[in-house]
């Protein structure tokens, strides 16, 4: 019978494409207005503006208008020897704190010329504490977007999650978030003794808790209506508005720098780079939820691999001494003094340096003019070009599908803003 | 014999030497350090020193040169045509490392606790040349910590490396052999011979060339780290001299003045007097305008000045005598002196300042006032002398004053209907006036004085005025203008570029450009 037919559209919610198929009598005559998004709404996360320009529910233009967390990271670079820029660097992205760190070691260490003198077991956990960091941050965004679409569970399992993979990286940094773990030369201190098979549980508790999200969120109808066909970027434009990692990966644009100029032992490692097809936000929700698990398969790779060793390079020029040295011989006292008090010395030039961030290809541009600081420290976020395309693929949409879009663009204000 | 060297070709004026494989032309008769140095090639070293004699103690200069088996040391060689030096070959990068470690062997463990620290030359060269960790764990040698060597000087001699720059200071600079060497290899150690102090009046400048901290000032010592302070270029006000000097200063106190390097005035010293100077800045100081010993604001104690000294000039305008003191910055002066022509309307200026003193023919002048030719410069020759203002004191020609800066003769003030005193510090000039107005001090800033050698030489301003003070041209610009003149200067350098077109001989003088104060830690540890 037909009257037991199901309604014409099978949609619980009314999305973006109901409401393009609606006649176009049948909207309400409407006037364009000014609306203020941010940078005090949940959604904003307190770090960025929208000024749009809405007619009804329809965003008509947009004006992301972003440094509201301007910390001026360049200027106080300028003034600080070159390891007391690594506090700085944790605050760039400060959900992935240890990708930064190692972002501008490596950029300093090549300038020095040093690059291929880091102990192996230095790169090996620089590369495990750098993945543990990449997960972080996808839970971070997954779990954060998921909740601002309601799924209030999701975000609890995921924030589980990344709370254990943090007090793994407390335990070898001290530090629950701003680790500074890095050093230039190496890492600060030794994996601890058990870090291995806690990681290996930790990673098995992770699967878990990313497979239990997968299951709440990849099939479910809400959740999908809000991002399938959301915020669609094309590969085009993604090449043209500089957009990598995540972002630029779920338009196509199968670019990685870990694969595609491996750093640090990245080439040892299998491991595969997800690429997507449609470019909306379900395509970025889908990328992360496979890097995540591809950063495990690195991570036990590099568990069953890492090697014995010094984590700090032996040149006391570079690296602090021991400090039984420092206390107890009148060389390291100096050397400990100069490299506290001048910084290292790294030689006069440029270099731009890149690496695989949480967000995509994060650059370090410094320049030296010989002393212990630096005469130029520039960053460049993956986020700033990420978020700049907002103003392309916003307009057109609902207010409401702003959130998922933003969230999947995953703006880290730290790291935008510097 | 002597005769044969006239049949010889003359030696070349400029020799063409070889260094790490480049080739430079340099003047013939300077050593291969010299050299080096010209050409930009760095060799470190620690005895040398560009105002003493080179006795090549410290074996840190060596370089290599071709035909010589040994390494020879570069401070002490001169060069010779088609010499080939090489300065960073391995084997003179090992014996500098060598010598190095021979140096930090018995070196105590003291960065921490060293007033040098951040600004030793061995830790330079250390982390510069060497930086491998020690080889040996031995105990180290001890020697006495803490010696009275003088007046102004402590002497660690664990941490002296035994360079001799000290005793050279003493016997080259000072002309006093206060300093000697006593015992020999690693029981060597600087001393006085038994009963001596080195109390010479150039004793300071010891410290500043230790190249490590074995003498350390007892007026500076565990006062503050070396790298936090401030270093801003200035002139001693000690003397008519004028030693180059910089003021080191942090939170707007100074700490220490040193020696800055002119070769046309000072070289590379000054006495420990002028040291002291800079004491005075943060003494006594007068920090309020005073209106009959009360403290008051600027415009009231400017209006007050303006109204006496302005019924004077109506009335009884040659009753009215203005006093410059050869203390004060040209700027002052000029400022002042057309203040008195132009807006006073009185030409009996006067020039005083502090008496005589000690002299010696090394650096030290009688004249105790930095700006004396200064002074007579921008007064001109109608400027009467101190003795002219006692006699016209004392026979009533002058019966009103206005005082610009710290003068001697005070005695005769407190008598006087109308005085009023422009002064850094309190005492019996301010007490004898009707108006005092604070003035600031050298330190505070930007001039310049002229030296006894008519030499124009900049002060720039290191510290904030203390209190409510002003600059002098600025008080002698705010002066005439409750006097009823407009306002002429904005800044120092207006009133600077203003007398150097009137006062001919100022007429070459140059203002040079702004300096920024430098913290020590940003001058990349000048060791």
């Amino acid at each position: 019978m037909d009257d037991h037919s199901p309604p014409p559209s099978r949609h619980l919610v009314m999305g973006f494409g109901d409401a393009a198929n609606l006649p176009e009598a049948d909207e309400l005559p409407t006037e364009s207005m000014p609306l203020n998004m941010g940078p005090s709404h949940p959604a904003m996360h307190g770090t960025v503006r929208m000024v749009l320009e809405v007619e009804g529910e329809k965003i008509r233009t947009v004006d992301v208008q972003i440094g509201y967390l301007h910390r001026c990271f360049e200027k106080e670079a300028e003034n600080a020897t070159w390891t007391q820029i690594f506090p700085y660097t944790d605050r760039l992205n400060y959900v992935s704190p240890m990708l930064c760190n190692v972002g501008y070691a490596l950029a300093v260490e090549k300038l020095l010329g040093i690059d291929n003198k880091i102990p192996e077991r230095a790169q090996f956990i620089r590369v495990i504490v750098g993945e543990i960091s990449r997960i972080t941050d996808h839970l971070t965004c997954l779990g954060a977007s998921a909740m601002e679409l309601a799924a209030f569970t999701v975000f609890f399992y995921l924030m589980k999650a990344r709370e254990w993979l943090w007090e793994l990286l407390e335990e070898v940094s001290g530090a629950r978030l701003t680790h500074s773990y890095v050093r230039i030369g190496g890492v600060v201190a030794d994996l601890t003794d058990d870090f291995c098979p806690k990681l290996r549980d930790v990673l098995r508790r992770c699967r878990g808790a990313i497979s239990d999200a997968d299951k709440l969120l990849t099939g479910n109808r809400i959740f999908r209506d809000r991002m399938d066909g959301i915020g669609i970027i094309t590969r085009e434009d993604a090449i043209g508005w500089g957009l990598t990692g995540p972002v630029g990966r779920s338009a196509g644009l199968a670019y990685d720098v870990r694969k595609d100029h491996p750093y640090l032992v990245y080439d040892r490692f299998d491991f595969d780079v997800p690429v997507g097809s449609k470019g909306d936000n379900f395509d970025r929700y889908a990328v992360r939820l496979e890097e995540m698990r591809q950063s495990m398969r690195i991570l036990e790779q590099a568990m069953d691999r890492l090697p014995a060793g010094p984590v700090l390079i032996d040149d006391a020029r570079v690296a602090l001494p021991p400090k039984r040295e420092v206390y107890n011989t009148i060389e390291s006292m100096i050397a400990h003094f100069k490299l506290t008090m001048d910084g290292i010395v790294v030689p006069p030039g440029e270099i731009y340096s890149f690496t695989e961030g949480g967000n995509g290809e994060l650059g370090f541009y410094i320049v030296s003019d010989g002393t212990g600081r630096p005469c130029k420290c520039r960053v460049r976020p993956p986020c700033f070009a990420n978020t700049a395309v907002l103003n392309k693929i916003l307009p057109g949409l609902f207010i409401a599908d702003i959130v998922p879009t933003f969230g999947m663009i995953n703006m880290i204000g730290g790291e935008c803003d510097r | 014999m002597a005769g044969d060297t006239q049949g010889l070709p003359a030696p070349p004026a400029r020799v063409k030497i070889v260094i790490d494989g480049q080739t430079h032309e340099v003047p013939a008769g300077v050593t291969i350090l010299d050299a080096c140095q010209r050409v930009g090639v760095k060799v470190p070293f620690f005895c040398w020193h560009p105002g003493l004699s080179a006795p090549a103690v410290c074996r840190q200069c060596l370089v290599e040169i071709k035909g010589f088996s040994k390494p020879i040391p570069s401070c002490y060689t001169l060069v010779a045509d088609k010499m080939e030096i090489s300065t960073n070959s391995p084997k003179v990068v090992d014996v500098r490392r060598q010598m190095l470690e021979f140096t930090l062997l018995n070196h105590p463990i003291d960065c921490p606790i060293c007033d040098k620290a951040g600004e030793c030359m061995l830790q330079k060269h250390y982390f510069d040349w060497d930086a491998r960790l020690a080889r040996n764990d031995g105990s180290k040698l001890r020697k006495a910590k803490v010696v009275d060597l003088g007046r102004h000087i402590v002497l660690d001699q664990e941490r002296c490396i035994l360079c001799s720059r000290c005793i050279r200071v003493c016997n080259e600079v000072a002309r006093q052999p206060d300093l000697v060497m006593a015992f020999r290899g690693d029981r060597q150690l600087l001393t006085t011979a038994p009963g001596q102090r080195l109390d010479n009046p150039y004793s300071l400048n010891t410290v500043d060339v230790c190249p490590v901290g074995a003498l350390t000032a007892k007026d500076f010592r565990f006062s503050m780290r070396a790298w936090e302070l401030w270093a801003t270029p200035s002139v001693c006000p000690g003397c008519a001299t004028g030693c180059n000097i910089e003021i080191h200063a942090a939170h707007n106190v100074i700490r220490r003045l040193v020696p800055r390097p002119n070769p046309a005035v000072n070289k590379y010293w000054m006495c420990d007097e002028g040291r002291m100077t800079y004491k005075r800045v943060h003494h006594n100081r007068l920090v309020a305008p005073m209106v009959v010993g009360a403290p008051t604001s600027w415009d009231a104690a400017l209006g007050e000045a303006a109204r006496l000294l302005g019924s004077v000039r109506d009335k009884t305008p040659s009753t009215l005598g203005v006093v410059l003191s050869a203390q004060t910055t040209n700027e002052t002066l000029f400022a002042f002196s057309r203040l008195s022509s132009e807006g006073l309307r009185t030409d009996r200026v006067y020039l005083a300042g502090e008496g005589e003193g000690s002299a010696d023919d090394i650096l030290v002048s009688a004249d105790k006032n930095p700006n004396t030719t200064g002074t007579k410069l921008i007064g001109g020759p109608t400027l009467g002398t101190a003795a002219d203002l006692k006699q016209d004191l004392e026979t009533g020609v002058v019966t009103a004053l206005l005082v610009v800066g710290a003068v001697g003769v005070v005695d005769r003030f407190a008598s006087l209907p109308t005085l009023v005193v422009l002064d850094s510090h309190q005492g019996p000039m301010v007490s004898a006036a009707r108006v005092a107005l604070p003035l600031a001090m050298w330190a505070e800033v930007d001039g310049s004085f002229t030296n006894r050698q008519g030499k124009v030489q900049r002060l720039r301003a290191a510290l904030a005025p203390a209190g409510q003070s002003r600059p002098g041209w600025e008080i002698a610009d705010q002066l005439g203008r409750a006097l009823g003149a407009t306002r002429r200067y904005a800044n120092a350098k207006q009133v600077f570029s203003e007398a150097c077109e009137k006062v001919t001989l100022m007429s070459g003088a140059d203002w040079g450009n702004p300096e920024i104060p430098v913290q020590l830690r940003f001058a990349n540890s000048r060791g």
